[in-house]
């Protein structure tokens, strides 16, 4: 079963005071698979948050359905199966990690028993322990994003959707996240998850969707969406002549010289493997070749502005 | 137990309110100062300070009312702390009669304290209190809880200023229902009259709350008559709070 089935969401807010009513989602037909880490992207005000707070019954869709795990993703039983870190989780700043954790727990209908036993596990996990009793007031990003997990993995749900999970985060706290994402997709949960950070959605992601202006305008595996053919060859060369470099630069896309040598960009790996063998006979040693193959961010951009243009 | 989770929190985070503090202030300074008054009055003192008393209770309770009650879900849309709480497996009605509950609860706890330092001013000045003195406490706090129902359902339609302004004017109005039934008859036809008369119909009747007087002068009220305007009041309450619940029902947040 889909854990999450989308089909043709709208969402059109309505028209306020110094404020044009805009489709900000258009007929948007999705699903996310079970076990399944989902990337959710596209540029600021393309309909991410808005797809988010829908399936999280924030706000209600114009037209179309939302479904999680087969029940209307407003009805509690759907709800009992999600669990929601907004961007930049608030919380209420006077209440300490154990308390906020006791709240949640309330609010899902856990005994007491059970929010004990929610607290050992998610506080051990999260390493909260040594913040157990401090007020949220003065916690850092990377404090409050913790916190932020923890509640949203309150009542162990099935489906984890993140909005900007990695936003604002140090490169530790970045790590920490992508590893927490993947932890719970092996303990059986999906993730679906935005973001702008796209070298961290390559790593952790098996499938992902790009949302363009509201619409939808692709979704699938990784490896299946990237080209898989080598796109140009960075080779490079060190201890070559001025006049060698000049007569090898003639043949190349593009040359710089750094202190690791001099990079030549070839369009493909014949021309480049061409390139290499007549540098070693001109007295240069080959110091890289690196074939570059297309990447989330390239695609990611093929795909914005092939879509931008025909809209 | 979710809607006593949302209660509770209500009331730990309005207990931190500063407004709180300065209307409690000003509560207990009108009622020590009552004795003020109670001198330029011959041999009124005892009958002033409960009068005063009284009217500080209901007056300052009205304000914590408007000014906590017309922020709370606003604040929480504002400050995003809806944002997890919604959700998760509740009804959204339950979320609006758990703020209205925390509020409620702090409210009884402002009627309770201010009614015990009343009671003990007013043994203390060497007068008498008689049970009608607290029945109109119980009254009061019969008219807050109303009054914080409006309130509630004002905070998840508009913002905290227009809200207070809107609660404010049906304060007043509930105070002043028997001007809006017996109209000049110069107003007859007019818009203003069926607006006024309108207002009639909708805005409670909260002098039926009313009960100082007596209370000043020690003149027994008629438990039946208490006992009504108690159900009156739960009646309008319960009202005024389905409104809320189907107000913030759809709400976008």
């Amino acid at each position: 079963m889909d854990v999450i089935r989308t089909e043709n969401l709208t969402k059109i807010y309505p028209r306020h005071i110094g404020r044009a009513h805009g489709r900000s989602l258009d007929s948007l037909t999705l699903t996310v698979g079970a076990n399944e880490v989902f990337g959710f992207l596209g540029r600021n005000g393309a309909g991410k948050t808005t797809t988010i707070k829908i399936l999280c019954s924030l706000l209600r869709q114009t037209s179309g359905t939302a479904e999680v795990m087969g029940q209307p993703a407003r009805s509690r039983a759907a709800r009992r199966q999600i669990g929601y870190l907004p961007e930049n989780p608030y919380f209420y700043e006077y209440l300490t990690p154990r308390e906020t954790l006791e709240f949640y727990g309330r609010l899902h209908g856990l005994s007491r028993q059970e929010r004990d036993g929610e607290w050992q596990k998610l506080s051990e996990m999260l390493d909260l322990r040594d913040i157990a009793d401090q007020r949220v007031r003065g916690f850092s990003k990377g404090m409050r994003q913790r916190l932020g997990f923890a509640v949203a993995l309150v009542g162990n749900p099935h489906l984890l959707i993140l909005d900007e999970p990695m936003s604002g985060l140090d490169p530790l706290g970045r790590r920490m996240v992508r590893e927490l994402i993947l932890r719970l997709r092996d303990e059986g949960k999906a993730v679906f998850f935005s973001s702008h950070v796209l070298g961290d959605v390559e790593q952790i992601c098996d499938r992902v969707g790009i949302l363009v202006q509201g619409k939808l305008v692709d979704q699938g595996a990784i490896a299946t969406l990237l080209r898989r053919e080598v796109q140009r060859v960075e080779v490079i060369i060190e201890g070559l002549e001025e006049s060698a470099i000049a007569s090898l630069a003639a043949g190349a896309e593009s040359h710089r010289i750094s202190e690791a040598g001099c990079h030549f960009m070839m369009g493909d790996l014949d021309t480049a493997n061409a390139l290499a063998e007549q540098a070693i006979r001109a007295g240069g040693r080959l110091v890289e070749f690196s074939p570059v193959k297309e990447r989330l961010e390239d695609y990611f951009m093929r795909r914005q502005i092939t879509a931008e243009a025909a809209s | 137990m979710r809607t006593l989770a949302i209660a509770r929190n209500t009331f730990r985070e309005a207990v931190r309110d500063k407004v709180l503090y300065v209307l409690l202030f000003f509560a207990a300074a009108a009622i020590i100062g009552s004795k003020a008054l109670g001198w330029v009055s011959m041999g009124q003192d005892i009958k002033i300070i409960k009068d005063i008393s009284l009217a500080s209770i209901s007056v300052f309770g009205v304000l914590i009312a408007i000014f906590v009650g017309t922020s709370l879900v606003y604040k929480e849309i504002d400050k995003r702390t809806i944002y997890t709480i919604v959700c998760c497996p509740i009804h959204r009605y339950e979320f609006v009669l758990g703020k209205y509950f925390g509020l409620s609860a702090l409210l009884g706890v402002v009627v309770l304290v201010m009614t015990g330092v009343a009671a003990v001013y007013v043994l203390v000045m060497g007068g008498e209190l008689h049970g009608v003195f607290f029945l109109a406490a119980l009254l009061i706090y019969a008219q807050l809880l109303l009054i914080t129902a409006f309130a509630v359902l004002l905070s998840s339609l508009t913002s905290p200023i227009l809200g207070a302004i809107i609660v404010f004017c049906i304060f007043v109005l509930g105070h002043a229902v028997e001007i809006l039934r017996d109209l000049p008859p110069q107003l007859e036809g007019t818009t203003a009259a069926s607006v006024l008369a309108t207002a009639y119909y909708v805005v409670p009747n909260l002098t039926n709350f009313d009960i100082k007087a007596q209370a000043a002068n020690g003149v027994a009220v008629d438990p039946g008559y208490v006992a009504w305007v108690l159900l009156y009041g739960l009646v309008y309450t319960a009202g005024v709070l389905v409104f809320a619940a189907l107000a913030f029902e759809d709400k976008d947040v």
